[in-house]
């Protein structure tokens, strides 16, 4: 059968900015930090982490009260940034008249419903109570954001989440990339979203060392990917979402076509839980590259990993050294997550909206906070001030999750 | 009479519905509550009232029916 190619007709996100797409790629080039301080009130001890939230979400706003109180948070989060890429990609909400029988979601989240159970947890040992709300398996099933998303836009075909720790929404989107490919589905929606700060989540995080300090004064700077004097990772909340379209479809419609999407692959290092290996990296993004028919030198940008752990970021700095020989030392390289944070099962999708842009604006958001860089870290061209009216042809984004799944997805201009 | 006072704030809360729209007559369906909104009714009147509802209780059909059914819990629950 042959290959369809696939279009990025639609692109959203709710963004811990607070505004739109546009101004959220703006601030990220502007080298913002989205990253606040965390403190709550829990008992015994409250969380006190650099973190980014989405202060000036209101699900009730967005989807209505109704719809907002059957969801949790990580699932109100998957449907307001559907409906976002939805609308960007002017489709209609409700199906006028087209068949979407073959039409799909496949979501990205890592941790689901958490934050549902953890208030049934409270409810029962906390507050003494005896049942919990019917609906508490219904806001906890990581599959309920794919299934309200399906409901929601009248989506007949495949609806399903993946859960793949931070590559969660990699391997969502190539899996719908590669469902629009072979032309099983016209359209898919994919993305991914999740919810972090679920009291027993983040305190879980915190006792693996790999978590950042910040106070209210330095959070905005905790998180510094490939900096000498990195401290690990800041996780947040949020949710981004993309709309995959059959480029036929999408040129028949006269849908504005942001991008496309052209390759993924994905591996296991098949070695440890925690500790990434350079080989599985590097064989998912050559399988990448041969996936989507593209040589290291079509490769303009990467949008690393780079979670700004102390084993992370060089092992995936030698990756791309070993794929890109000579290429690496002029390839422009940047980790975004020292903006945005670490979404977990969201982060690879926010991560492909900035590839996405990028290629598109022909502008590369910085890696922000790169001062001194560890020397463990040299050899890509570390992009530390956004560069503007750069001819972008193709861009890779990484993701490499705890458990050792790597996934690489490849994207690539139009009009070039 | 407690019941109707919870049903009413428990639609307008979650559906949206106005609550003079909530009377005896009114089909529970038609106001837009499906069997998971039921369920989850079921369960504010469990938890509001200390009541218990049997598993083979029957779904009232309109308001009337689920105050009359409430109302005779409650009272029960009482004596």
């Amino acid at each position: 059968m042959s290959q369809r190619r696939v279009a990025i007709t639609g692109l959203g996100l709710v963004s811990p900015y607070g505004g739109d797409l546009a101004d959220f790629f703006t601030r990220l080039c502007a080298g913002e930090s989205a990253v606040g301080y965390l403190l709550t009130d829990d008992v015994p001890r409250p969380l006190s982490m650099p973190f980014v939230s989405c202060p000036a979400f209101d699900p009730d706003a967005v989807l209505g009260k109704p719809l907002a109180s059957m969801m949790d948070r990580f699932a109100q989060f998957a449907m307001a940034a559907a409906f976002s890429a939805w609308d960007d990609a002017g489709l209609p909400r409700k199906d006028e008249g087209e068949n979407r029988d073959d039409w799909g979601v496949a979501w990205g989240t890592a941790l689901g419903g958490t934050m549902a159970y953890e208030k049934g947890y409270r409810e029962l040992w906390q507050k003494g109570r005896e049942r919990l709300s019917p609906l508490t398996v219904l806001l906890g099933m990581n599959s309920s954001a794919n299934a309200h998303i399906s409901i929601q836009l009248g989506l007949g075909g495949v609806s399903m989440s993946h859960t793949v720790a931070c590559a969660s929404s990699a391997i969502a989107i190539g899996e719908a990339f590669r469902r629009v490919r072979s032309g099983e589905a016209t359209v898919m929606l994919t993305g991914g979203s999740d919810v972090p700060q679920a009291y027993g989540v983040a305190r879980a995080w915190e006792a693996l060392r790999v978590m950042a300090p910040g106070d209210a004064d330095t959070s905005a700077t905790a998180c510094r990917p490939f900096s000498a004097d990195r401290h690990g990772l800041v996780l947040g909340e949020g949710g981004a979402a993309l709309v995959l379209e059959d480029w036929d479809h999408a040129v028949a419609r006269g849908a504005r076509i942001h991008g496309e999407i052209v390759g993924y692959g994905t591996t296991c290092d098949h070695t440890h839980l925690v500790r990434p290996e350079a080989e599985g990296q590097i064989r998912a993004i050559e399988l990448t590259l041969a996936d989507a028919g593209l040589g290291a030198a079509d490769i303009d940008y990467v949008n690393a990993h780079g979670t700004a752990t102390a084993e992370g970021d060089p092992v995936e700095v030698a990756a791309l050294t070993a794929v890109f020989g000579e290429r690496a030392a002029s390839l422009p390289v940047s980790a975004t997550k020292s903006m945005h944070g670490h979404l977990l099962g969201g982060s690879a999708a926010i991560e492909a909206i900035v590839t996405v842009l990028a290629l598109r604006d022909g502008s590369i958001p910085p890696t922000a906070h790169l001062g001194t860089l560890d020397p463990a870290c040299a050899g890509v061209d570390h992009v530390t001030t956004a560069r503007h009216g750069q001819p972008l042809r193709a861009a890779l984004s990484n993701s490499f999750a705890f458990g050792g799944s790597n996934a690489v997805l490849a994207f690539r201009a139009i009009d070039l | 009479m407690e019941s109707i006072g919870l049903i009413r704030d428990f639609l307008k809360d979650r559906l949206g519905v106005e609550p003079e729209n909530v009377v005896p007559g009114a089909v529970l369906a038609e106001l837009g509550v499906d069997s998971l909104m039921m369920l989850e009714l079921m369960f504010e009147f469990e938890d509001r009232f200390g009541i218990k509802l049997s598993r083979d209780i029957k779904t009232p059909r309109t308001v009337g029916e689920m105050v009359s059914l409430m109302d005779g819990l409650i009272a029960q629950s009482k004596s």
